[in-house]
């Protein structure tokens, strides 16, 4: 995303895409350009964007001329899934399957390891996905197959995201002209600039500084492991949370809104909360796709308070890899919101009968544990987290230190939420701002260029 | 409709059945019923209503207050 090519078509196609007079030639310019890009980044990925397109546009048609259309849904649904079992876990599987020829020593081996992964497929099953949903619930119309090809490959959101919505996006593209306002580019220039320094100047320089200690917990200090495993949470948020700045940015250069994917998610006070301010745009899905037709499935209670969220989150875990340790993440989470969720129903059972009296103690705790909760998670989730794991908490310095850093976040809990809160609200942003942040971040792009860990989703 | 939401919103998910709300209260951007509740609320309005609302409806956007959510189930 932070490179050559994709800042020389954002320049290009935008000074081209203000300077035509129609939205319908605007949105094949954007098209275009999108489609070069995905080109350029990788011709695999291009063949497949397109070949998907074409694939979901036909099911959308179906779906929305035929009255029995439950199984071409389900057919669409599937198509799209295997695409990306294919390219994204057949690797993972190949790789179970080799183990199994070796323990045979029988049968010839086969390998698809070297399967690349196309861009972006992890984002465009789901936008499509979500498309053919839509149509069945009769929430959208197909739209134009020009519309939908731009829907798909639009190059600002293309690599990672945020996951939009057809029915966000398709007005928009529907516009008869988009008009022109400085305001658009002034602040899609300046989410652009604080994108590239979250990414630039904080993220990539804390992962600078821990990869050590994650690479090598046993020769640190675990309470530097603890602060590593601490770093590692702002690292990926800020990483991340860059990323989606510079693609909501570039957007908004052409006059296109799309949707926020971070709402200051280290703030929230439980875990359900997390997840309407984490990744927004993803876990938006997962409820609207995953969590309520699971969830509609039974009403029993040990259903839907104990498996749907597991499931659901161990899911969201598979979908950024086929690999153990983003399953284990997402059902941590998956754990965390069905004890938050029965916490909640006792809460009210309790509150009814007027005999809840900790209510203070729970508001002291709540942001502390969430943060530490959410760290934790992040042990799984980045290589290597098991000794890291093994390093702090079989240890009693580092148990002892995490009990004081819980401490101190409860402490710190009384005033840091609101005074960062407050700090936000306080920043009067002014030009000179943008030109001073893009001074530092050339400055650290010389000095490290890593990619954006989502990307690789 | 709008008082029989009330009344099962009320009954079934606040914590405290004495808060007061009425038809123009935020209930998912305040915090009143999250998505486990939104679960059941779903199956409510279908049981008794017999529409049933797409999960990309129940959103804070557009199904926050039980006037939005009677808007919503006209629709459908």
């Amino acid at each position: 995303m932070i490179s050559f090519e994709f800042f020389a078509i954002l320049g290009l196609s935008l000074v081209l895409y203000w300077l035509l007079p129609a939205q319908r030639a605007r949105n094949l310019l954007l098209s275009a350009a999108s489609l070069l890009f995905i080109w350029l980044l990788d011709h695999q990925s291009l063949v497949v964007v397109l070949a998907l397109t074409l694939f979901s546009y036909g099911m959308g048609q179906a779906i929305y001329r035929l009255k029995r259309n439950s199984w071409v849904h389900v057919l669409g649904v599937i198509g799209i899934l295997a695409s990306l079992i294919f390219f994204k876990y057949l690797g993972f599987l190949a790789g179970l399957f080799d183990s199994l020829y070796i323990f045979l020593e029988a049968l010839p081996r086969f390998s698809l390891h070297h399967l690349l992964l196309p861009l972006g497929l992890s984002y465009i099953a789901f936008k499509q996905i979500s498309y053919l949903s839509d149509i069945k619930w009769k929430l959208v119309k197909p739209g134009s197959f020009a519309d939908f090809l731009l829907y798909n490959s639009l190059f600002t959101i293309f690599l990672a995201g945020p996951i939009e919505r057809f029915e966000r996006l398709n007005p928009q593209f529907q516009s008869p002209r988009i008009p022109f306002k400085k305001a658009d580019l002034e602040l899609g220039s300046r989410r652009i600039v604080i994108g590239l320094f979250k990414k630039l100047v904080f993220a990539d320089w804390l992962g600078f500084f821990i990869s050590g200690i994650w690479n090598n917990p046993s020769q640190y200090h675990p309470g530097l492991a603890l602060l590593a495993v601490f770093g590692y949470a702002f690292q990926i948020y800020l990483d991340f949370a860059g990323y989606s700045d510079i693609a909501i940015g570039a957007s908004r250069l052409f006059g296109l809104r799309v949707m926020e994917n971070f709402d200051r998610p280290y703030l929230a006070t439980n875990i359900s909360q997390f997840w309407r301010r984490w990744h927004i745009s993803l876990s938006d899905f997962i409820r609207d796709y995953i969590f309520f037709p699971l969830s509609r499935l039974s009403s029993n209670k040990v259903w839907l308070l104990g498996f749907v969220p597991v499931i659901a989150m161990g899911l969201c875990g598979l979908w950024h890899g086929a690999d153990s340790r983003y399953l284990i993440w997402g059902i941590w989470h998956g754990l965390g919101l069905s004890v938050y969720q029965i916490f909640q129903q006792l809460k009210r059972r309790l509150g009814k009968r007027k005999m809840l009296k900790f209510n203070a103690f729970f508001a002291a705790i709540a942001w502390p544990l969430t943060f530490m909760f959410v760290s934790l998670g992040w042990l799984s989730f980045r290589a290597f987290g098991l000794p890291m794991a093994r390093h702090i908490f079989f240890s009693f310095e580092g148990l002892t230190l995490t009990l004081i850093s819980f401490l101190l976040l409860i402490f710190l809990g009384r005033w840091l939420p609101a005074f960062l809160l407050d700090i936000g609200a306080r920043i009067r942003w002014r030009p000179a701002f943008t030109l001073y942040l893009l001074l530092i971040c050339l400055i650290c792009y010389s000095a490290l260029n890593t990619e954006f860990i989502y990307a690789a989703f | 409709m709008e008082a029989q939401l009330l009344e099962f919103i009320r009954d079934e998910f606040l914590d405290d059945p004495e808060t007061e709300i009425d038809a123009d209260t935020k209930l998912i951007s305040g915090g009143f019923i999250d998505s486990f509740s939104l679960v059941s609320l779903q199956s409510y309005i279908e049981r008794e209503f017999g529409k049933r609302i797409p999960a990309p409806r129940i959103t804070a956007e557009s199904f926050d207050t039980i006037k939005q959510m009677v808007q919503i189930i006209q629709q459908f």
